[in-house]
């Protein structure tokens, strides 16, 4: 109806929250929630990744695999090449980038129940690989990975230095991705998703299309792992388990998966943050996000952000049934 | 030369001939009807030509250049479109998307330009746009662009099927059971369309269990019975075999006759 209104109103919404986002470390104070902060942005950038894939049709329980490979080659490329994090962050996205063209070539032609099973066991197939390589740290992984190198004065000491550096990543991503779903690319994708047999009749090549997206979201996943070894100062296997694969998966779904952008920022930030504020231990998060992902396919199988769609169809439907006597709906 | 050749054809599903050694050719301009009882191949050797599967044994031909071994998107690039039997859209857009998508070929805006919306971009945007409302006024649908494709009635979601074909631009245009589902008087307006089509320089194969409205459409019409070609001809010719008569009426397919 007025899509314009809305439009308006929800690039209204986006530039007050990216205010919010920029005046953060001024509000907040505690070392601890700008850490909850970091870990976001990196949590929405893996989320978004996974939507990418998920926007071509392809459901990834994997997508820790190529955080780790961007997160060790990083720490690789700095301790023993001696090379600047500078260089080693894009290189990291390359390397990731890489590895998905070689693996997606074979992955993406059997999409469906085929494409999630081999992707979870590459991740598990991955972490086991890092557990074993003594050259990479075992499993007691790798430790004292140096900080950024600093940009003429500005040096890398404090955790809102490292926050304005995920932020500027997490934006590229986002305006970057953006612009992948506004062109004939996102086109193609949505057609694929959509119905994978009519577009190929349309000369969307599938597998080319596919393989794009899995190339894409693994650069960004492993720039996000480059950011994160050099942010931590020590990674190790078991936080790139096929655990936080499903994490990175329950994110994108919280959200709403035909919210490309929008699903994975809004889902990562209930998951990441809901547990601190409810205070639950550790142990119990697991089944908490559980009973989360359960709740949402029965109930809200199309995430959060389809709450308002529904709530207007659900009025719609009950106009409709009161339209004999109308003053009783109000 | 005809436009598509299909030479000696065979598809077999394991030990299965699907399609046998059919031979057959569709010229520039024509409309060819294929009929056939249910199971005959019909469906088959459209996935064939179409790229969706290759054949086991022979050959396809289209304007002259071997398209065998080619993939469904390479075939479709090259100019021969397809509408399904089901109807098989993007139910979730609206129509106008539906059509838009079907321009993908001819859609050049890539990420940099969609992103910095660049007159260029814009201008391409604006243009495709007004080929998609062409396409849709041609095909009678204007009047429904903003619905979604999953609230439109039966028989426009059929024709939608083949306006998204259109879109492509195709020079051979296989329709698969359009008038499959219809009541008389959608099923002559789709006939009204398909010859529109076919007026505008497209030739048409199409698969049709309504033999009384492709005896009136086709140019030619090709049997197949069992994965093989019985016989081919004009609508009179046929009418008038009596092998094809002998399949229609054979003790076993009886009841195609009278589903058709």
């Amino acid at each position: 109806m007025s899509s314009r209104a809305t439009g308006r109103r929800q690039s209204l919404a986006l530039s007050l929250v990216g205010l919010g986002a920029l005046v953060l470390p001024f509000l907040v104070k505690s070392p601890y929630q700008m850490h909850l902060a970091i870990m976001l942005c990196i949590n929405i950038m893996l989320a978004m990744s996974f939507a990418m894939l998920f926007g071509t049709g392809l459901i990834t329980i994997g997508a820790a695999s190529f955080w780790a490979v961007g997160a060790y080659t990083s720490a690789f490329l700095v301790m023993h090449l001696d090379l600047s994090f500078w260089l080693a962050l894009p290189l990291a996205g390359l390397c990731a980038g890489a590895i998905a063209l070689v693996l997606g070539s074979i992955l993406v032609r059997a999409p469906g129940v085929a494409f999630v099973v081999q992707t979870m066991v590459i991740n598990m197939i991955v972490v086991q690989a890092l557990g074993q390589i003594e050259a990479l740290g075992g499993w007691g992984g790798i430790l004292g990975i140096p900080r950024p190198d600093p940009i003429g004065s500005l040096r890398f000491v404090g955790k809102t230095h490292f926050y304005y550096l995920v932020l500027f990543l997490l934006g590229f991503n986002l305006l970057a991705f953006y612009a992948l779903y506004s062109s004939r690319i996102g086109r193609a994708w949505s057609a694929i998703r959509l119905n994978p047999r009519l577009a190929q009749t349309l000369g969307i090549s599938l597998f080319r299309y596919r393989l794009l997206a899995f190339v894409i979201a693994s650069i960004s996943s492993g720039v996000a792992g480059s950011f994160y070894a050099h942010y931590f100062g020590t990674i190790e296997p078991g936080t790139f388990s096929v655990f936080k694969s499903i994490y990175i998966q329950i994110y994108g779904i919280l959200g709403g998966l035909n919210f490309y952008l929008m699903g994975p920022v809004v889902g990562a930030c209930i998951m990441t943050l809901l547990p601190e504020f409810l205070r639950v231990s550790r142990e119990i998060e697991p089944m908490l996000t559980g009973a989360i992902l359960v709740l949402l396919v029965i109930f809200l199988p199309g995430g959060v952000l389809s709450i308002p769609e529904r709530i207007s169809s659900w009025t719609e439907s009950m106009m409709k049934r009161g339209k004999g006597s109308p003053a009783e709906v109000r | 030369m005809a436009l598509l050749e299909v030479k000696n054809v065979t598809k077999n599903f394991g030990g299965l001939a699907a399609v046998s050694e059919v031979d057959l050719d569709v010229n520039q301009g024509e409309i060819l009807g294929l009929i056939g009882p249910n199971g005959a191949g019909k469906t088959t050797l459209f996935n064939v030509v179409t790229g969706i599967y290759p054949p086991s044994t022979g050959k396809v031909m289209f304007e002259g250049r071997d398209i065998t071994r080619l993939k469904a998107h390479q075939i479709a690039q090259l100019g021969i479109g397809r509408a399904f039997q089901a109807s098989t859209l993007f139910m979730r857009l609206s129509v106008f998307d539906n059509v838009f998508n079907g321009f993908h070929l001819k859609y050049r805006v890539g990420a940099w330009r969609a992103f910095l919306h660049t007159p260029g971009a814009r201008i391409e945007e604006r243009h495709i746009r007004e080929k998609v409302m062409e396409i849709l006024e041609f095909m009678g649908l204007a009047a429904s662009k903003d619905q979604l494709a999953q609230n439109l009635p039966y028989g426009h979601q059929k024709t939608l099927g083949v306006s998204i074909a259109l879109a492509t631009g195709p020079r051979l245009l296989l329709l698969d059971e359009p008038l499959c589902g219809m009541h008389p008087e959608e099923t002559s307006a789709v006939l009204g369309l398909i010859q529109k089509v076919r007026d505008s320089g497209v030739t048409i194969v199409l698969v049709e269990h309504n033999i009384e409205a492709v005896m009136r459409l086709c140019d030619r019409i090709v049997v197949l019975t069992q994965g093989r070609k019985i016989a081919e001809g004009s609508p009179q010719e046929i009418s008038e075999n009596t092998e094809v008569i002998e399949a229609y009426l054979g003790t076993d397919e009886e009841d195609d006759l009278i589903a058709a």
